[in-house]
């Protein structure tokens, strides 16, 4: 169960708060939805469950399976089972993608106790996974996420998601900058990964996204805030009315 | 000897002079009248200049005179000489495995045992400077090449030299000879006593012809050396060579290393330096476009910590049209260790259509390391098309999130980043097995320095 208890976030640099008493418990093997306007504080989350160092975390908590990831390094989370897809992967030039790839899987078979794969290993499972999410070997051999478009940087994120073996998965906006190919092929990606060992919460500002990854509950954020929860029913309601009821509710 | 000696000349310089001196009438070519003259011109020259210090533009960052307060005596022949043994220690596994025509120098002097240049035959001539010199009809080619550098005269580190050198490889490749195996100079200390070592190498590439040449510069025994080695390269007609150099020598060694460089029509070169080693070094590189046509693409990757400092000079003179010049230096700064890139680029009246570009880059990993880059160009034509860059900043906080969020340990990740930034300048290296055995190396300075 994945608990968020009366966050509170600001970054280091400025003295407002971007989350304000954000209260979310998503139960194990359960999808929840998170949606809310720009600015909304959605990433800011994302990136606080993640461990990112430039927030700030001033009051409550974050649990998963009843510990605080607060004081966890970033890798620390990741070995408990976390994954951020982020909503803009990062390029890093020279890095090969097939080596990085390699690398985190067996940082986190260790870290978790497993077997590392050896590199035949490694490649089986790897084109087993990427073909499964049209990720081609050539964008497997070129340095990670350098001169990928949208699409393919989100196919990785996604491909990565299957790789690493997360028990809690985090979707920063992965429909940003997707076509409608691209989203169906990502959405089937992460429903493929759906069970009970599972818990998901996708992030995101629209409910195309839903109509693929259909969550058992949606939350809606606004102003640092959740300020109603409800069923995938209140996808379709928020797309219909937008969010300005709650913009002016919570200001 | 008679020459004019500068007012302020330190302990040092008097020294190396007085080395002179006393060596003189044993170093190669003493028996040849412009063969003598040639040095004692040299040494001055060096008397009047002095060892550079920072109030000259060109050794702004790099204060000889401060750095070097005591000459070392001139390099003897070791009192036990070195084996296989110590060549592997030297070289590692990835460039001991290195399939090559090998020469060793150790000290000031070639060792002929430890030295493979088997099975040439008329393509290529591998010898010492100190038997090409005794030769009669290699003589007046030497001091030709020598006579004619591409230094400007106020250099003084390539005067010393001049005076001083003692030994080094002369390499001439026949016209259209395709030499197909790395050819592997080895310059080592065998000695256990301090010195001062000084090297000339000669390399001819003839017409068509094409060769890889690797430089090594290692510490064996004492690490107590100030070594001047300058290399003289002329690439023909239509020629490639590859040329690389590595110095990895113990610290407190001083290392200073001059390249010249000239290319005629139609010639590729290809330059790297990978220097990890040494207390303070500067990598002087001359290079001349001769003729049309031609294309020089350098690289450097400088890995550093402790207080090592390392200095690359450049200096490209487009002196014909339509050649093009890549420059691309990359430095990994750890602790206080200080990087310094001086790059000028000149394009002499006449030289159009000369396309130049130049990066250097600095990856500060340590709180006090400094990077200084000082890129320069010079254009006297008008129809050419030339650019600098230079960028300086640590490790990418972003980037290193995102390993660290995929379950990467902090320091792998940094391990990455590191590899990958130095990984770009080492991709110009095309021979593989000598890129690998850098890429290992590299590896190992980064287990090394978090150590």
């Amino acid at each position: 169960m994945l608990e968020i208890k009366n966050l509170h976030v600001k970054t280091a640099e400025d003295e407002n708060e971007i989350l304000r008493g954000v209260d979310l418990t998503i139960p194990e093997g359960e999808v929840h939805a998170i949606m809310g306007p720009n600015g909304s504080g959605k990433s800011t989350l994302a990136y606080v469950i993640a461990g990112k160092e430039d927030y700030e975390v001033t009051e409550g908590d974050i649990l998963w399976k009843g510990e605080s990831l607060l004081e966890m390094a970033p890798e620390e989370r990741a070995a408990a089972g976390l994954f951020l897809a982020f909503q803009y992967p990062v390029e890093i030039p020279g890095v090969a993608t097939m080596t990085f790839l390699r690398t985190a899987v067996n940082a986190l078979r260790k870290a978790r106790g497993g077997e590392e794969l050896d590199v035949a290993g490694f490649m089986r499972l790897a084109r087993e996974k990427a073909d499964a999410l049209n990720v081609s070997q050539e964008m497997l051999k070129r340095p990670l996420n350098v001169g990928f478009s949208g699409g393919e940087k989100k196919r990785m994120e996604i491909l990565q998601m299957a790789l690493l073996e997360p028990s809690l998965c985090i979707l920063d906006e992965t429909d940003s900058g997707l076509d409608i190919d691209a989203l169906r092929i990502v959405a089937e990606g992460v429903n493929a990964l759906r069970g009970p060992e599972r818990t998901i919460c996708v992030i995101t500002h629209y409910q195309r996204l839903l109509n693929y990854i259909v969550p058992d509950r949606v939350h809606v954020l606004s102003k640092g805030r959740i300020v109603e929860s409800g069923g995938k029913e209140l996808a379709l309601e928020l797309e219909k009315s937008g969010y300005a009821a709650y913009q002016d509710e919570a200001a | 000897m008679n020459y004019a000696v500068q007012s302020t000349e330190t302990e040092a310089e008097r020294a190396l002079r007085e080395h002179f001196d006393a060596i003189a009438s044993e170093l190669p070519g003493a028996d040849d009248a412009a063969f003598a003259k040639l040095r004692s011109d040299a040494m001055a020259r060096f008397a009047k200049l002095g060892l550079p210090h920072r109030r000259i533009e060109e050794w702004k960052y790099t204060d000889l005179k401060a750095a070097i307060k005591e000459a070392y005596p001139p390099a003897k022949d070791a009192a036990e000489p070195i084996d296989e043994n110590d060549i592997y220690d030297v070289l590692g596994r990835g460039f001991d495995e290195l399939l090559c025509y090998r020469i060793v120098v150790a000290d000031g002097r070639l060792v002929p045992e430890l030295s493979h240049i088997d099975g040439l035959g008329d393509r290529m001539e591998i010898r010492s400077l100190r038997e090409a010199v005794a030769d009669d009809d290699r003589r007046a080619w030497v001091v030709a090449e020598l006579e004619g550098t591409l230094a400007p005269d106020n250099d003084p580190v390539v005067a010393l030299n001049t005076a001083l050198m003692s030994d080094g490889a002369v390499i001439r490749v026949a016209e259209g000879a395709e030499i197909n195996r790395p050819i592997h100079v080895v310059f080592v200390t065998g000695a256990t006593e301090p010195e001062t070592v000084s090297l000339r190498n000669l390399i001819e590439v003839g017409v068509g012809a094409r060769a890889t040449i690797l430089e090594t510069y290692s510490t064996r025994r004492t690490p107590q050396v100030l070594r001047n080695s300058v290399t003289q390269v002329r690439v023909g007609a239509e020629a490639r060579l590859a040329h690389i150099k590595l110095q990895n020598q113990a610290m407190p060694a001083r290392d200073l290393a001059t390249w010249m460089v000239r290319l005629h029509e139609g010639a590729q070169y290809r330059g790297f330096q990978f220097t990890i080693g040494s207390a303070l070094s500067r990598n002087q590189i001359y290079l001349r476009f001769e003729e049309p046509g031609a294309s020089a693409h350098l690289a450097g990757a400088t890995m550093l910590w402790d207080e090592q400092h390392s200095d690359t000079t450049l200096y490209v003179d487009h002196a014909a049209p339509e050649c093009t010049s890549r420059e691309l230096f990359k430095y990994v700064l750890d602790d206080r260790a200080r990087g310094v890139f001086q790059g000028k680029v000149s394009v002499k009246p006449g030289a159009q259509k000369t396309d130049g570009k130049q990066m250097a880059q600095g990856l500060l990993l340590g709180q006090f390391a400094e990077f200084d880059s000082k890129p320069e160009l010079e254009i006297f034509a008008d129809d050419v098309v030339c650019g600098h860059g230079s960028t300086s900043g640590q490790i990418d906080e972003t980037q290193l999130f995102y390993l660290r969020a995929r379950g990467l340990p902090e320091e792998v990740a940094r391990a990455f980043l590191i590899q990958a930034f130095i990984g770009e300048a080492l991709a110009e290296v095309e021979n593989e097995e000598i890129r690998e055995a850098l890429r290992m190396m590299a590896a190992a300075w980064l287990s090394h320095s978090r150590a």
